[in-house]
């Protein structure tokens, strides 16, 4: 099936990786970990490469049922991997993006963004319910329809994520300039993660930033907001299980409430936050109030977002 | 695989004991004026009124409209809840007991001097 599994290969380097960021932080000060914090993350590691292997027939079993659809048979070739990596890049952003606006993706994504830290150990803070986040099936189809090898957009999403993995740390601080212009980094990613009004839904990116800018969701960092991290109303648990099933939970008793269909499809594909009478929080609405309280500026919100923030490194991407 | 999956969990054991060992396993110590903090940057507006300080939870009003909070450490970090009716709240003594109808943040104890006032102001909340 796969020719190699990089973020298998690769977990060696990220144990080696949090444990020489712990030693940084702890001689230096620069970022911050917490026991009890760690262990969930990485427990939620551990149980989201589980989950993941043993749903992976259904990702499998859709590609395979789509792909005689496919427009071309493209084989191995240097450039078909390249072209095949920067697509699945592209494809990420927007299964990035959509799982941040519609409740029933971020119901599973939010798992990333539930920890309070941010630190590479956050990075393997995965989700386990990607096979319930059924609309993400869709972002995988068109790099089977263009007709990439199955094996190979596995291979370079498994290069995306292991990428996406050192960006997870505060111990680094700005790249030069034409790096940050170009690539996703800690600096951006940590807008992404960040629940202050100004940072909330931006910086999607897996690997290339140029998509947020493309996209009018690129924020930058600053200096003067020093991006406080996890989601809007903080989790109250380091148990990994009900770090796993909180947003499924919650999203399973709306619609065990709703009162119409038409309020069960908005509960699951409205933005997180959303409710019938409107009582709730959205990122929108955050993002309203603090503009509305900024003194007189030229607001440049973006008009999309998400609420919590973003990403996703090693393990286990929902969409696979 | 079996291995594999033992291996990874002596590897996340590894990891965590030097993270406790490095930087602890306690939950911080929470005072009002932390948590008034952080309120003030979660709820716009938030001006601190009454608050009763437990070491690992804060019961704290806003000023304005007399809305009640929950704070509650978490490790090195807060959890903050507005309190809304619906709750179980007993009192033993000082000891104030809060149920929750939240699956990550489901009880909260605290050892407050007026542990009377908080109960009867949880009881009377507004939906
Ligand atoms: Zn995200
Ligand atoms: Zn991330």
């Amino acid at each position: 099936m796969k020719p190699f599994d990089p973020v298998a290969l690769a977990t060696p380097a990220f144990v080696l990786l949090v444990i020489a960021e712990m030693l940084f932080v702890r001689f230096t000060g620069r970022g911050r970990f917490e026991a009890k914090d760690t262990a969930a993350s990485l427990m939620m590691g551990f149980g989201s490469t589980i989950m993941g292997t043993a749903f992976a027939f259904i990702f499998l079993g859709f590609a395979k049922l789509i792909q005689p659809y496919a427009l071309f048979h493209i084989g191995w070739s240097w450039p078909a991997a390249i072209a095949c990596f920067v697509l699945d890049d592209l494809r990420y952003f927007w299964w990035h993006r959509a799982s941040h606006r519609v409740r029933w993706l971020w119901a599973d994504h939010v798992n990333h963004h539930s920890s309070q830290h941010y630190n590479l150990s956050t990075a393997l803070r995965q989700p386990w319910g990607g096979f319930l986040a059924l609309p993400g099936l869709m972002f995988l189809a068109p790099l089977v329809l263009i007709g990439f090898p199955l094996p190979m957009i596995a291979f370079v999403h498994g290069i995306n994520l292991v990428y996406q993995f050192w960006i997870h740390t505060e111990s680094i601080g700005r790249f030069p300039k034409w790096f940050e212009a170009v690539m996703n980094t800690p600096s951006h990613h940590r807008v992404h993660h960040a629940v202050n009004a100004r940072y909330l839904d931006a910086n999607y990116a897996g690997v290339f930033i140029v998509w947020d800018r493309m996209f009018g969701t690129f924020v930058a960092e600053r200096d003067d907001d020093k991006p406080r991290y996890g989601i809007v109303g903080q989790i109250g648990s380091f148990n990994p299980l009900r770090i796993a099933a909180h947003g499924w939970v919650s999203l399973g008793s709306d619609l065990w409430r709703a009162r119409s269909l038409k309020h069960a499809a908005l509960y699951l594909f409205a933005a997180p936050g959303w409710s019938p009478d409107g009582s709730r929080e959205t990122s929108d609405s955050i993002k309203a109030r603090w503009a509305a309280a900024q003194p007189a500026m030229p607001a440049p919100v973006p008009a999309i977002g998400t609420v919590p923030v973003p990403g996703t490194a090693a393990v286990q991407s929902p969409a696979e | 695989m079996l291995l594999y999956l033992a291996g990874s969990l002596i590897g996340v054991a590894a990891i965590v004991a030097l993270a406790g060992w490095l930087f602890g396993w306690r939950d911080a110590a929470l005072d009002a004026e932390r948590v008034a903090q952080a309120l003030a940057r979660e709820v716009p507006g938030f001006r601190a009124g009454r608050a009763s300080p437990d070491t690992r939870a804060v019961l704290i009003e806003d000023a304005r409209d007399g809305a009640v909070y929950l704070a509650v450490a978490r490790g090195d970090g807060l959890v903050t809840r507005k309190l809304a009716r619906g709750l179980g709240v007993a009192r033993d003594g000082g000891t104030l007991t809060i149920r929750l109808r939240d699956f990550t943040l489901r009880r909260a104890h605290l050892q407050l001097a007026d542990a009377d006032y908080w109960e009867a102001r949880l009881k009377g909340l507004a939906p």
